[in-house]
């Protein structure tokens, strides 16, 4: 057992900005990870996308800063970086020579105060033409790509925050303005929507001095907070989707709506479908792969959210010539003798050990130490999540687990979404 | 700055800071590992990185996938993938189990340089995980029904990779760039006939030649305190048995086609976008004038959103969402390739544009662009090796090509010596010595889209005879 204790030190300006250093001085780097409060959950119907296409302008230039230079700037310094936006985050990152470190928080407090200078119509043309390549690329010419798309749409209701993909869809990509991306910035970007995360090879005193010095003249912007909406409860009856064409394979999403992120009843949850689907021993593994055959990869996973819902999912790729009725059966089966007996005690051994392993890899980097510390300082309140996740899942008992799967894994809770051959899809239409 | 210290860019009112400067970076080196040959023939590299508490193994087993018989190519991935599917004393369902309960993370895969294990554990669970790697490694059974099962699904694998452009397109690329007779000319885990036709036999067989421990490399990487992993990896591993003697790495260069330089077109009907590889035969880590020039042509042509290709392509024309190039070194000889997908109607304009910007790199760099490259990869370094896995995986490709990480280090140094002028003479040792010529020809180029859209266009361009390919 290792014992897990990252320093951790937190201040806020007074401007809002939450700012959390964690001393590294392993290499003479830095990470800089910023964290902002927004993300596809707080789109509006006939905007989606909004959040992700805002994101790409980030990089096109701010009131100091040419487009495209933040990218070269700190290149040039042996930075990495880049950004990311999912459904309640937007994020923004770089690693680079601790000697660095105030010109990227110059540059990041550049464009997260002073964006709107900068952006123009030929800007906005041009990356809205990026983020629909790279909707083509990573969703409309892949096979499975969009079938992350059909479980949020069937797992989650019309309306609700996470119904749509962070991708958008291309009508409202083609119909963002300019007055969309102010009303945007303004709306969500202000140091009290954000997080700082500097770790590595700065000490608490220099790290909060620089952040005072660069962001501490960034006014605060006034938050129209829209309450968290309750959790959602599990599907009563099973819904579903079903699309054929050019799949290699038959493939099956049987998803969950869960309880939010790094509630006990979430971790329960992961902890059982990880028993279910997730571990390489585990029980689906067994049964379908190693048994029956009729599988040729199982997978299980669950994904973290905060407003009112979180999600988990089976997937499995069925053997060529099996029937996928068949296999949705057996997952349903399988669920059920879960439900019933829980998991034993070799199951919940492997979990924490899969846990710890995969968390301390995770926390191994800089960068993905800073990610998680913003990620739960933003989302879920508490960035010493990164020193107490590993125990917190070793406190989970298996009554809880099977209580939780009681809940919230049952059969009718299901979400199906299936990937079918062409043929086979014709004859269930 | 010093802690307390206000920064450069401090101010006394509230008005925006002044753009500071930046201080050299801290001195670095890549960690210097202690090595231990073992009587069987056995290399261990160990790396002590403090504050990495989950360690990285890496075996490095110089395999050749010339040594895999011509109808059974794959048995070598199929080999790697059963080796914990079941051992003498466990069935693989148990020695899933196991491995799991010490939360062990095992992978295994074959490459054109060797076969690779991977093993992920905390230090605290680093003996018993040694000892599940000796029996991966000396008691694996083979179980048939264990075999057939990663035949199947290695057959569904190709399947999948058939189905992702991206792949599809490499596969291509080797089959144009390589002499069809060479094995590098053909998918590393072997294709649909071949793979069908291998037994538990052939496994065993390929098993009992191939995985021996000499010429065999082990690194473990990590925070090793409080650990004796030299005493620790003689106790699960100084017994596996030795084997016939064997360099340690493998040197080969593939035989390249005579008609490479061509456009192949493979066929997808109302495909929405376009993959696009241009490519020719490059260097590799022994090249004369050295390996470091490349890795910063690559940077400057194709290495980040304003290197010379997405400059264009991406932030000017918004076809694409990004496209790379780059050299990838093997044992002997490499390739280069630019790579990426675009939009369809796009399709054409954008190999135009892709051939005339990599023939424009002949015409030199600029000063600034080269420096540009050489601060990214110097700089970016220190990062990029802070991991216990990243220096593993380092490590172990090092070792497979015959090196040590002494060639890292080395690398890093002579990097810093590249200017424009050193630059400018490796593109051209790379032109001429790739026989590539004016207005894109002599290109290896696969482009997997729609072709009754864009056959005549491309055909039009001149870059080369095409052909289509129709996938059944």
């Amino acid at each position: 057992m290792t014992s897990i204790a990252y320093p951790l030190t937190e201040r806020t300006l007074d401007n809002g900005l939450r700012v959390i250093v964690s001393e590294d001085h392993t290499t003479p780097t830095v990470a800089v990870n910023l964290w902002v409060g927004v993300g596809s959950r707080h789109e509006v119907p006939g905007r989606t996308g909004l959040a992700h296409l805002f994101e790409h302008l980030m990089f096109q230039g701010s009131r100091h800063v040419a487009s495209g230079e933040h990218f070269t700037a700190l290149m040039d310094e042996g930075a990495r970086l880049n950004a990311t936006t999912w459904f309640d985050r937007t994020n923004y990152f770089e690693t680079l020579p601790s000697g660095a470190l105030e010109l990227a928080l110059w540059l990041e407090a550049d464009r997260h105060g002073h964006l709107l200078e900068a952006v123009t119509q030929e800007n906005l043309d041009n990356q809205r033409d990026v983020v629909k390549e790279e909707k083509r690329q990573r969703y409309d010419n892949v096979p499975y790509g969009l079938a992350m798309t059909d479980v949020y749409a069937t797992a989650f209701p019309e309306g609700h925050p996470y119904h749509h993909p962070t991708i958008g869809s291309m009508a409202d990509l083609d119909a963002a303005t300019l007055e969309d991306v102010h009303a945007f910035f303004r709306s969500h970007y202000g140091p009290n929507n954000t997080v700082l995360t500097l770790v590595g090879d700065v000490t608490p005193d220099v790290g909060f001095a620089a952040a005072e010095t660069y962001f501490g003249h960034l006014p605060p912007i006034e938050r129209r907070i829209r309450p968290l909406i309750p959790q959602l409860p599990p599907l009563t009856d099973p819904a579903r989707v079903d699309r054929g064409g050019e799949v290699p394979n038959d493939r099956l999403y049987i998803a969950f709506r869960l309880p939010v992120d790094t509630t006990p009843g979430y971790h329960a949850c992961a902890c059982a479908i990880d028993v279910i689907a997730g571990l390489t021993s585990s029980r689906l593994t067994r049964r379908l792969v190693r048994t029956d055959e009729t599988a040729v990869g199982v997978g299980g996973w669950t994904m973290g959210l905060i407003d009112g819902v979180s999600l988990g999912a089976i997937t499995v790729d069925v053997s060529a010539g099996e029937d996928p009725d068949e296999v949705e059966a057996a997952v349903c089966d399988e669920l059920e003798a879960f439900i019933a007996a829980g998991p034993d005690d070799e199951e919940m051994e492997s979990v924490v050990a899969d846990t710890e392993r995969s968390w301390l890899s995770a926390l191994a980097s800089i960068e993905q130490r800073a990610d998680l510390i913003s990620h739960h300082a933003l989302l879920t309140g508490d960035p010493s999540f990164v020193n107490t996740f590993v125990d917190q899942v070793r406190a989970v008992t298996s009554e809880q687990v099977q209580a939780a799967a009681a809940a919230w894994l049952r059969p009718q809770a299901r979400a199906v979404v299936r990937y079918l051959q062409a043929d086979e899809a014709e004859a269930v239409a | 700055m010093r802690p307390g210290a206000e920064g450069r860019g401090a101010r006394k009112d509230m008005s925006e800071p002044t753009r500071p400067g930046v201080d050299a970076p801290g001195d670095w080196e890549f960690p210097t590992p202690e090595r231990r040959d073992l009587d069987n023939g056995l290399t261990l590299i160990s790396y002590h990185v403090p504050g990495q508490y989950v360690l990285s193994l890496r075996v490095g087993l110089p395999v050749s996938l010339r040594e895999e018989p011509r109808e059974r190519e794959g048995v070598a991935t199929i080999m790697a993938r059963c080796l914990d599917e079941g051992t003498e004393r466990h069935t693989a369902e148990e020695f899933a189990r196991l491995l799991e309960r010490k939360g062990v993370s095992f992978g295994a895969g074959v490459a054109e340089a060797g076969l690779f294990l991977d093993i992920d554990v905390v230090a605290g669970n680093v003996d018993p995980a040694l000892d599940l790697l000796r029996q991966i490694l000396t008691e694996p059974a083979f179980p048939p029904n264990e075999v057939a099962r990663q035949v199947r699904t290695r057959l569904a694998d190709i399947e999948q990779e058939r189905a992702v452009a991206g792949h599809r397109a490499m596969m291509e690329f080797y089959a144009t760039l390589y002499d069809a007779e060479d094995r590098a000319a053909r998918p590393v885990g072997g294709s649909r006939q071949t793979v069908a036709a291998i037994r538990r036999q052939d496994v065993v067989a390929f098993h009992r030649e191939h995985v021996v421990a000499a010429g065999t490399t082990l690194v473990v990487s990590g925070d090793l305190t409080g650990l004796n992993i030299a005493s620790s990896v003689d106790r699960a591993l100084g017994g596996w048995a030795r084997g016939a003697d064997r360099p340690s790495f493998i040197s080969e260069s593939a035989q390249l086609a005579a008609d490479r330089d061509r456009v192949v077109v493979v066929d997808r009907p109302g495909s929405v976008q376009t993959e696009i590889i241009i490519g020719a035969p490059g260097p590799d880590r022994s090249v004369a004038g050295g390996w470091a020039p490349y890795p910063v042509l690559g940077f400057v042509v194709g290495g980040s959103p304003s290197a010379r290709i997405d400059a264009v392509l991406r932030e000017e024309k918004g076809y694409t969402y990004g496209i790379r190039a780059g050299f990838r070194p093997r044992s002997s000889g490499g390739i280069f390739t630019t790579s990426g997908s675009v939009r369809a109607d796009a399709t054409t304009e954008s190999l135009r544009l892709l051939a005339e910007i990599l023939e424009g790199a002949g015409a030199g760099l600029a000063d600034g662009e080269v420096r540009s490259g050489v601060d990214f990869i110097s700089k970016t370094a220190p990062g990029r090796y802070a991991t216990a896995d990243a220096i593993a995986d380092e490590a172990v490709t090092m070792a497979l090509d015959g090196r040590t990480t002494a060639f890292t280090t080395a690398n890093l140094r002579d990097l810093a010596t590249v200017d424009a002028r050193r630059a400018d003479e490796a593109w051209a040792r790379f032109w001429e010595g790739s026989r590539l010529g004016a207005s894109g020809t002599g290109w290896t180029i696969i482009v997997v889209g729609d072709a009754a859209e864009h056959l005549g266009e491309v055909e039009r361009l001149g870059l080369g005879p095409v052909t289509v390919v129709r996938d059944s």
